[in-house]
């Protein structure tokens, strides 16, 4: 037995015959949530390299497996991310409402984890960006769920994916000669510019962010928010291993500014879009690609950034998580997400639009919400760079609030009826104040968050 | 120097020269095969049509794949294609309205403006195939320009469409030229085996999203 048979392969297989068994919802919901428990707990308990009595067998879980030469690893020093990944996903399913939301969720997410953790571990790690293209596939026939047309948006993730699958393994090739070539600057800057190119398609950095916002606006807005959540994980965590893998740093080149670069352009892109959002998707779409430009800047901080940027995931997780949930829920009362269709719900439905309100509130990095002690270390982090970028990074964030405030009118809106209405079952809204009181607890006690992901970041950077 | 080996040693270098000069006539003939694939399948209307000459695509991607690889393993890319221009062509056939719905977007501007563009793409790439040629020091003349050029039509074909199956055979044409090119940098099984699966992999994708808005919701 090795870990990548257990944590990816089994996991797979699960989702395949889950496939057959898409009429039985609760059996489903049940047992998707009894097999996430285990496998975040086989991630926390099981010895790697050691052997070990498992009922009456005695066991040794070997680190890695090889197939056609290639090798796939998830040693002990990657643990982190394999709780991380099937916690998130225990998560998702837990907030999951199975009468709002597509049954073919289950399987199809879990499979998605599954790719993630392939196209992590895979070694050489250039290879991973073919798995990224079979998550892509997955992905879109989970935002294209049966009696629905594909949207546009879903399609031109698609082609975006791909694209930048193709220039990341040309650039892999091309790398693979600078080894031959040491020095050879030409070929250094060619293979630098095609991954930059590559990355740039699969993080939908300008000018390829158009499709979060297509997808955020016409989209499940539950399967748009985990996919969000988890997509852009996958790639921070493969992109972060191609660089520390491939030697791309030790080539003497300096990669801070490009990131900043990239981040600055996507925050501030954020910011500017809630401004001028009027559309809950949409704005959802503005809130992810300021986070993809705050990760960029995390990530450019290297060690100092780590930690941030996996307290970042955390709080995304659950920001988007309540914000889906809870639109999932809206989308009950109302016929459309535009501002005009949701002019006062928040008196109809306060639970329900508190979690939205919240969800967004603590991404944006309002003061005692979740994320402002986390955004304040990014911000703490980047003083030492140029003005430039930490204008942006203020003007971005305030952008974000004034797209806030505009949803808190819109939702308080006088519309007419003031009686509180009932919407969906009593335990989602539980659930949303439960994630509301969570956010507001990380705003207070950020070194639980910060203690856990320095946590993680020496486990990982010391692997 | 013995007269008669002189004479053999003769024959076999212009055997040899003929036998390369013909290698390099077919490999042209195969190139212009897959550019005039791939414009077709960029302009013409039927969807039947269409997978056929994906299909006919792939026998050139195929060909021009072993040039660099052992034949066994080239084939790979044959099947798979094949594979996956028969998923899409039943899946399409099998469909409700089919037959009426088989000619999409036919207009003549717009059938001669897409020609135009292919044409434009076939003149740039092969003005551009000397230069890229340094880029892939394992590859014959032949396999940069095809593969360049399919690259460049299932670029086009992505840009000017917004029907889903348009888009994955768009996308198909777009892997198939990566491949005839990659063909000559790498040629790992697990590779080889693994865009074969995507390549099919695509077709079920098409073929799913042909269908979905015809299938029993799942809420």
């Amino acid at each position: 037995m090795s870990t990548p048979i257990l944590w990816i392969f089994l996991p797979l297989l699960a989702a395949g015959t889950s496939l057959f068994f898409l009429r039985y919802r609760n059996l489903l919901r049940w047992s998707g949530l009894g097999f996430g428990v285990a496998l975040v707990a086989s991630a926390i308990v099981l010895p790697i390299g050691e052997v070990f009595k498992f009922l009456f067998w005695e066991v040794r879980l070997s680190d890695q497996l090889l197939i056609f030469g290639r090798r796939f690893i998830l040693s002990g020093a990657d643990r982190p991310i394999v709780i991380l990944l099937f916690s998130l996903w225990l998560f998702w399913l837990l907030i999951m409402d199975p009468k709002l939301v597509p049954i073919q969720f289950i399987p199809l997410s879990l499979a998605g984890i599954c790719l993630i953790l392939t196209s992590y571990s895979v070694e050489p790690i250039f290879y991973g960006a073919l798995f990224f293209a079979f998550l892509a596939l997955i992905f879109v026939v989970l935002l294209s769920p049966p009696g629905k047309e594909p949207t546009p948006g879903v399609l031109r993730f698609l082609i975006f994916q791909i694209l930048g699958i193709l220039f990341i393994l040309f650039a892999a090739w091309l790398a693979s000669w600078i080894d031959l070539n040491t020095g050879n600057q030409v070929m250094l800057a060619r293979s630098l510019l095609i991954l930059a190119l590559g990355f740039s398609f699969l993080l939908s950095v300008f000018p390829f962010i158009s499709w979060i916002s297509m997808v955020g606006e016409k989209n499940h807005p539950f399967l748009s928010g985990f996919i969000f959540n988890t997509y852009f994980l996958g790639v921070f965590l493969f992109g972060t291993r191609f660089i520390l893998e491939g030697g791309w740093i030790g080539q003497g080149v300096n990669i801070q500014a490009p990131l900043q670069i990239a981040g600055v352009i996507m925050l501030g892109f954020g910011g500017f879009m809630a401004v001028f959002s009027k559309h809950l998707g949409r704005l959802m779409g503005a809130m992810i690609i300021a986070e993809i430009g705050r990760s960029l800047l995390a990530i450019s901080l290297f060690q100092a950034g780590f930690p941030i940027y996996f307290g970042m995931v955390i709080l995304q997780s659950i920001s988007l998580g309540v914000w889906s949930l809870s639109l999932t829920q809206l989308q009950q009362g109302i016929h459309d997400l535009d501002f005009q269709s949701a002019a006062g719900a928040a008196r109809l439905w306060p639970v329900i639009t508190s979690g939205l309100l919240l969800g967004y509130f603590a991404l944006a990095g309002v003061p005692l919400l979740g994320g402002f002690p986390i955004y304040w270390a990014l911000g703490s982090g980047l003083s030492f760079f140029p003005l430039w970028i930490n204008s942006v990074f203020v003007l971005s964030t305030l952008g974000l609030i004034f797209g806030g405030l505009r949803l808190l009118s819109v939702l308080t809106k006088h519309a007419g009826e003031e009686s509180i209405l009932i919407l969906g079952e009593p335990f989602y809204r539980y659930l949303i104040l439960g994630l509301n009181t969570l956010l507001i607890l990380i705003g207070f006690l950020p070194q639980w968050i910060f203690g856990l992901t320095r946590t993680i970041s020496e486990l990982l950077l010391g692997s | 120097m013995d007269p008669v080996i002189g004479f053999s040693d003769h024959y076999f270098d212009q055997f040899e020269r003929w036998i390369t000069s013909m290698s390099y006539f077919l490999q042209s003939l195969l190139v212009g095969l897959l550019f005039i694939c791939g414009a077709g399948i960029l302009i013409v209307p039927s969807r039947r049509l269409m997978t056929g000459l994906l299909a006919l695509q792939y026998i050139g991607v195929f060909l021009l794949v072993s040039v660099s690889w052992p034949l066994e393993i080239a084939v790979v890319k044959l099947v798979a294609g094949w594979m996956a221009s028969a998923v899409l062509f039943l899946t399409y056939q099998n469909l409700p309205g089919s037959v009426i719905d088989d000619r999409i977007d036919v207009n003549l501007s717009g059938t001669f403006f897409k020609g135009f563009t292919a044409l434009l793409i076939g003149i740039s790439v092969f003005s551009l195939a000397p230069t890229a040629l340094r880029w892939f020091l394992g590859a014959t003349q032949q396999q940069v320009l095809g593969g360049l050029w399919l690259l460049g039509l299932g670029l086009l074909q992505l840009l000017l469409t917004r029907d889903s199956l348009r888009i994955i055979v768009g996308l198909l044409t777009v892997i198939s030229g990566f491949e005839i090119l990659y063909a000559t940098l790498e040629a790992s099984v697990l590779m080889t085996g693994l865009l074969a699966i995507l390549n099919i992999g695509f077709a079920f994708l098409g073929s799913y999203l042909l269908m979905a808005s015809n299938l029993e919701e799942s809420l």
